[in-house]
């Protein structure tokens, strides 16, 4: 529709406004071939003067030859307003041939006029007038005489002034006309490109539209999936506005019974929350009139994600124990607007923890207890006064108490293994000194090294070093690493245990010459039971726990441990712990 | 007069062990049992002066028995010593709490209890 319009604008404005030379020439053309056939033909009419009427009409003649020209050669077109000039010329001998002031053919000169009075530019109503003037003028102009009355001069002024008024008019009407196509033009333009606008804006809504229906199909997709866990969306105080399938089947309400009407904390177990707000410090939060919901979403809030164990409280009353991870919801200036509750219900895993927890202690029992006839019955064996064993018999006797010993660590070992994978580890602190722990080591380590041929050596430091400690836990650290290094240290070699304190540390170090680990086992060393390949090829006894036992009694002391190791050369383990306050040490 | 003691724990084996050492140490065993009921009815019995029991025992445990012995006035007498081969590090405490006067760990050396029982008895 539009173009239509636009296609017919341009085509009116094409023929009106920018007619080709030829075009315009024509009409005078046709009117001069008109007049001169009609001067021959009509008796009475005639040429007054053959000879300036036949040039007139060789001039006009020229003149459309010059139009046919410059029609086809477009780059002379500027050149166009000197057609009606000729034309002019033209007209003025073909009227002065013709009968002069008595000329039929007068009204002829309206025509170049008109032409030249229509185009754009004042100048050519001046053009137009001087023009006619010199056509009116022209017999007098070729006969060099003057005109001989008052009413020829006249004409020679009067005539061209009516003449130059027309073209006055024609040309501000021609103006206008011109002035108001280009407007109507303008807002043709201004039409076409908003409406291509619109159409591209439109297309472009119709794609985002379409990815945005896709992004909602997938967002349901997900939200529908997940039914294992509880997807949760409050508003800022906490005003649940999304509830997945998940929190259905974990909490008992559906979306339609708890959006816009229930609260995150209604599901919260209150003494929960307000410990932990307690634990906050009672955080202001969003809103001071719920601390606990302050408190459950103060990590989020601060922008951190959260996540910890809680209670959950189902419909019904009973508790479900969940890890809860809490985090913002934010609009597009980056305000919070809410706060999104995704929680995993961990009654199985806490299930799970407790029948390991309650296997190792029941293994550790079980296996205690033969172990107790065991031991309690070589013994009574040994102590036997009545029935004397023979050196023979008491060195078995030795071997068998040996390995019945060896076990029961054994089961020491993996229940406080457990225990601090479970992450309880009952330590019972106090401020001691660390050197009978360092004296105590070397001296119950001493048999075994005089045994396998090994010089044992303690340094000790001049000032009293105190830990904040519990000592059997420490001394049994200290014990695994000095049976360590004797079990990895050939016949000859040395094991040196020195304590030393730097700074606000104290450090225990225990070095061996012993066969080294490789650099690439190092850091695998401290993980449970990892055996080193230098103890494998060498069939060095143990199973790996003594090493991960040592690191969790140091951790626990606030302690660290590090190692160094050279195949061949020897191991260096130091074990740092910090000093207890001068103040309880004295 | 010799000091009177009942035994208990559900291990045979280790009910020996401790009888052994009981006789050892000179002290009269009024009964040895293998389970925790059949204990509180030779204590309520034979009135020992002292009770050892193990912590895990069928019917009733030995911190079961503790808290019936101390709900019993009669008994004020009765010294208890607990055994147990339990690796929680409260048992003690649970045990002595329950009314115990003393405990002992498994695995235990028969020789320290022997001089442990032979002190108590001249002790009292």
């Amino acid at each position: 529709m539009n173009r239509f319009v636009n296609r017919v604008t341009d085509r009116f404005m094409a023929d009106l406004d920018r007619p080709s030379s030829a075009v315009k020439q024509s009409a005078t053309a046709l009117a001069v071939v008109f007049a001169a056939v009609l001067s021959l033909a009509v008796p009475g009419l005639g040429y007054s003067d053959p000879v300036l009427g036949i040039s007139g009409l060789g001039i006009v003649g020229v003149a459309t030859v010059v139009s046919l020209v410059f029609t086809r050669f477009q780059n002379l077109e500027r050149y166009a307003m000197l057609i009606p000039v000729i034309d002019l010329i033209g007209l003025g001998a073909f009227r002065a041939g013709t009968g002069g002031a008595e000329s039929l053919f007068s009204s002829l000169i309206i025509l170049p006029v008109v032409w030249l009075a229509a185009a754009s530019g004042r100048r050519y109503i001046v053009v137009a007038g001087v023009g006619t003037s010199i056509a009116l003028m022209f017999p007098y102009i070729v006969s060099l005489t003057l005109p001989s009355t008052s009413g020829e001069w006249l004409r020679g002024f009067f005539a061209p002034m009516i003449f130059a008024a027309a073209a006055a008019i024609v040309n501000e009407m021609a103006r206008q006309s011109r002035k108001q196509l280009s407007e109507i033009k303008a807002m043709a333009e201004d039409k076409e490109r908003m409406l291509q606008r619109t159409v591209e804006y439109a297309a472009q809504l119709e794609e985002s539209e379409a990815n945005y229906r896709a992004y909602d199909r997938l967002f349901r997709g997900v939200w529908a999936a997940v039914t294992e866990q509880s997807v949760i969306g409050t508003d800022a105080t906490g005003l649940i506005d999304a509830w997945n399938p998940g929190a259905t089947k974990i909490l008992g309400p559906t979306a339609d019974e708890a959006e816009d009407k229930l609260h995150i904390f209604d599901f919260h177990v209150p003494h929960e929350l307000e410990d932990r707000a307690r634990e906050l410090n009672y955080p202001p939060g969003e809103t001071v009139l719920n601390p606990g919901f302050s408190a459950l979403v103060e990590s989020a809030r601060l922008g951190r994600a959260e996540s910890r164990e809680w209670n959950y409280v189902r419909a019904d009353g009973s508790l479900v124990p969940v890890q809860l991870s809490v985090t913002k919801r934010v609009d597009e200036a980056g305000a919070t607007i809410g706060y999104l509750f995704v929680a995993s219900d961990v009654t199985q895993a806490r299930e799970v923890a407790r029948l390991k927890d309650e296997f190792v202690g029941l293994i550790s029992h079980e296996l205690r207890t033969p172990l107790s006839s065991i031991l309690g019955y070589l013994e009574l064996m040994r102590d036997d006064e009545e029935n004397p064993l023979s050196a023979e018999h008491m060195m078995y006797l030795s071997v068998a108490e040996r390995n019945a010993h060896r076990l029961l660590r054994l089961v020491g070992d993996l229940l406080f293994t457990a225990q601090v994978e479970s992450g309880r580890f009952p330590l019972d602190a106090r401020d001691m000194p660390l050197e009978p722990i360092v004296t105590a080591a070397i001296e119950s380590a001493r048999p075994v090294a005089d045994a396998a041929g090994i010089i044992l050596e303690q340094l000790l430091p001049e000032s009293p070093a105190h830990v904040h400690g519990d000592p059997l836990r420490l001394g049994q650290a200290v014990d695994n690493l000095i049976s360590n290094a004797i079990k990895f240290t050939p016949r000859g070699g040395t094991v040196t245990l020195s304590l030393q304190t730097s700074g606000e540390d104290a450090v225990i170090t225990v070095r061996d010459t012993g066969m080294g680990i490789a650099a690439s086992e190092l850091d695998k060393l401290f993980s449970r039971f990892f055996r080193a390949t230098t103890a494998t090829r060498n069939a060095v006894p143990g199973v790996g726990l003594g090493l991960t036992i040592t690191k969790a009694i140091v951790l626990a002391h606030k302690g660290s441990m590090s190692v160094e190791s050279e195949e061949g050369i020897g191991t260096q383990f130091k074990m740092t712990l910090p000093l207890a306050p001068v103040a309880a040490a004295v | 007069m010799t000091a009177t003691v009942v035994v208990a724990d559900d291990d045979p084996d280790i009910r020996t062990l401790v009888s052994l050492s009981v006789v050892k140490a000179g002290l009269a065993i009024l009964a040895s049992v293998g389970d925790g009921a059949l204990a509180l009815a030779a204590i309520r019995e034979h009135r020992p002066d002292l009770a050892i029991l193990d912590v895990s025992m069928p019917e009733m445990t030995g911190l079961e028995i503790c808290r019936a012995v101390r709900l019993d006035a009669s008994l004020d007498d009765l010294r208890i010593l607990l055994l147990s081969a339990s690796v929680d590090e409260n048992t003690q405490a649970v045990g002595l709490a329950a009314g115990a006067d003393y405990f002992l760990a498994k695995p235990f050396s028969p020789r320290d209890l022997v001089v442990w029982l032979s002190v108590g008895k001249e002790a009292r």
